[in-house]
């Protein structure tokens, strides 16, 4: 799972916060006392590596990282027990479009190498265009478009944005983007 | 302004808003009344007899009364407080073991000759006794008896302290309602983190003599049971108000009650727990003081035993020893404080 606001341990550790995505792997007792496995901290320090960290942000706290630099170490934190669906709640909602771009080949290329699906929801079309293979289009609570993203026009477009129905004030939209397992 | 506002206040009838004065006569008969009820409590409480000494001792300073009652009654303690004792002299005679060639530190032996006259009851006649009596006399042995209780006095409340923290973590988990095991031990643990709070360190000390006897443990058990009191509850509602986020995120990955308590809030409560444990000693340093008086170990019990034998000039050393100890503690807590948090 990867969330909206990172939802990281700010006073934790970069390196505890990544180890803490590991926790339903490890007994009670270790966890208690914070003693993990020599696997997991291997994997941690690949993990943080891999989403462009360096080893002195290990021992930093969560909090004194950057937006950009806090989702990583989320992403990080969700690759680390191989899971085979990752769910994406808006990632890249408070960044940058660099740092969004950025964050989200990281999220293909640690999904990729591990063959997991992920299933991420996104505000911005370009993005969904970019990254995913498969777009659902949401609006007010139901799918108005399901195919690849290369099929994703502009007519498509209008339907998911601007389909207003007499009473709804907003669209309510939603990219879906699923990264196949391949 | 464009035309619109314009058109819409000519369109608008009269409203039937109104803006009241801020308060009405029922508020002002209401603060009336508290008034007349704290007046009657005031003379319950001796308000007018307070007032009358004061002005007398006022008037006293400026030297318009010749007595007044606080200002001999000030003197006198001033008197009978100074100096402050700080050697001890104690006859040889009764001390258990004492070894003329091995001293205790800084001390010295002072020999005394006293003379007597008394009867022969043979001769019938007046005889002079000389009585040599020897004096152990340390120039610093009652200071250093009240650092030695002080320090008694310290470890009362740092072992009353380590006792709060380690009852408190069970009642704070157990009455925290989004980590709490099931809606029985809730109340169990909110019920008894305010029987415990709800009993003061005093009352619960005097019984605890009576069942521990007199000396450190009954203090120890009744700072520690009350501090526990307000640790789980301090504790309990800091778990609450964590947020959200970072719990949810090791929920959704399926960690454990306890793990997610471990790693998504205990890193964020931290400081707080920090500072309200560190509050917790600092209270207990002088709630043990406080305690000894009813016989719960410490300097407490010394500055109540000298006080009932009318020493006031060991009292008085005891008093200034608790000053300089809280002073300093004042200072260690606000430096461990800035350090950790």
């Amino acid at each position: 799972m990867i969330h909206q606001q990172f939802n990281l341990s700010p006073r934790l550790s970069v390196a505890k916060n990544v180890l803490a995505g590991s926790l339903p792997a490890v007994s009670t007792l270790r966890a208690l006392l914070h003693l993990f496995p020599a696997r997991l901290r291997r994997k941690a320090c690949d993990l943080v590596a891999r989403v462009g960290l360096e080893a002195e942000h290990l021992h930093r706290r969560a909090s004194d990282l950057s937006g950009g630099q806090q989702q990583r170490v989320g992403i990080a934190r969700a690759f680390i027990l191989d899971p085979a669906v990752v769910l994406a709640d808006e990632p890249v909602a408070s960044l940058d479009p660099n740092i969004s771009r950025d964050i989200l080949a990281l999220r293909r290329q640690a999904s990729k190498e591990r063959g997991a699906t992920v299933l991420c929801s996104l505000h911005q079309v370009d993005l969904a265009r970019e990254f995913a293979e498969r777009v659902v289009g949401v609006h007010s609570g139901e799918i108005v478009y399901d195919g690849p993203a290369s099929d994703l026009d502009d007519a498509t477009l209008t339907l998911i944005y601007h389909q207003t129905k007499p009473g709804s004030p907003v669209p309510t939209t939603g990219a879906v983007e699923a990264g196949g397992r391949r | 302004m464009t035309g619109a506002p314009r058109v819409a206040m000519g369109n608008r009838a009269a409203v039937e808003w109104e803006l009241r004065q801020p308060y009405n006569a029922k508020i002002v008969a209401l603060v009336l009344l508290v008034a007349l009820g704290l007046g009657i409590s005031a003379q319950r409480v001796e308000g007018q007899r307070f007032l009358a000494l004061t002005w007398e001792w006022g008037q006293n300073l400026v030297g318009l009364q010749d007595t007044s009652q606080i200002g001999q009654g000030l003197a006198r303690m001033g008197e009978s407080l100074f100096p402050p004792q700080l050697g001890e002299r104690t006859e040889i005679s009764r001390l258990e073991n004492f070894d003329p060639d091995r001293l205790p530190w800084f001390s010295r032996v002072e020999r005394q000759e006293s003379r007597e006259v008394r009867v022969n009851r043979q001769s019938l006649r007046t005889e002079t006794h000389a009585e040599v009596k020897e004096f152990l006399v340390q120039p610093l042995g009652y200071l250093w008896r009240v650092a030695v209780k002080m320090v008694e006095t310290l470890e009362i409340a740092l072992w009353g302290t380590i006792l709060a923290v380690a009852v408190s973590i069970p009642l704070a988990i157990g009455g925290a309602r989004n980590y709490t095991p099931s809606a029985g031990v809730y109340a169990a643990a909110r019920g008894l983190v305010s029987f415990l709070r709800a009993i003061p360190e005093m009352i619960s000390a005097l019984f605890l003599v009576l069942a521990y006897g007199f000396g450190p443990i009954a203090g120890i058990l009744a700072l520690g049971l009350h501090a526990a009191g307000f640790l789980g509850k301090f504790y309990a509602e800091d778990v609450e108000n964590a947020d959200r986020g970072p719990q949810e995120a090791l929920q959704a990955i399926g960690a454990g009650k306890l793990k997610v308590l471990w790693f998504g809030v205990l890193p964020q409560v931290f400081p707080q727990y920090i500072a309200y444990t560190l509050y917790i000693l600092d209270r207990n340093v002088r709630m043990a003081i406080v305690i000894g008086i009813v016989g719960a170990g410490g300097i407490g019990q010394e500055l109540k035993g000298r006080y009932d034998m009318f020493n006031y000039g060991h009292v008085s050393t005891i008093l200034l020893a608790l000053f300089v100890t809280v002073f300093l503690l004042d200072q260690v807590s606000a430096r461990i404080r800035a350090r950790l948090i």
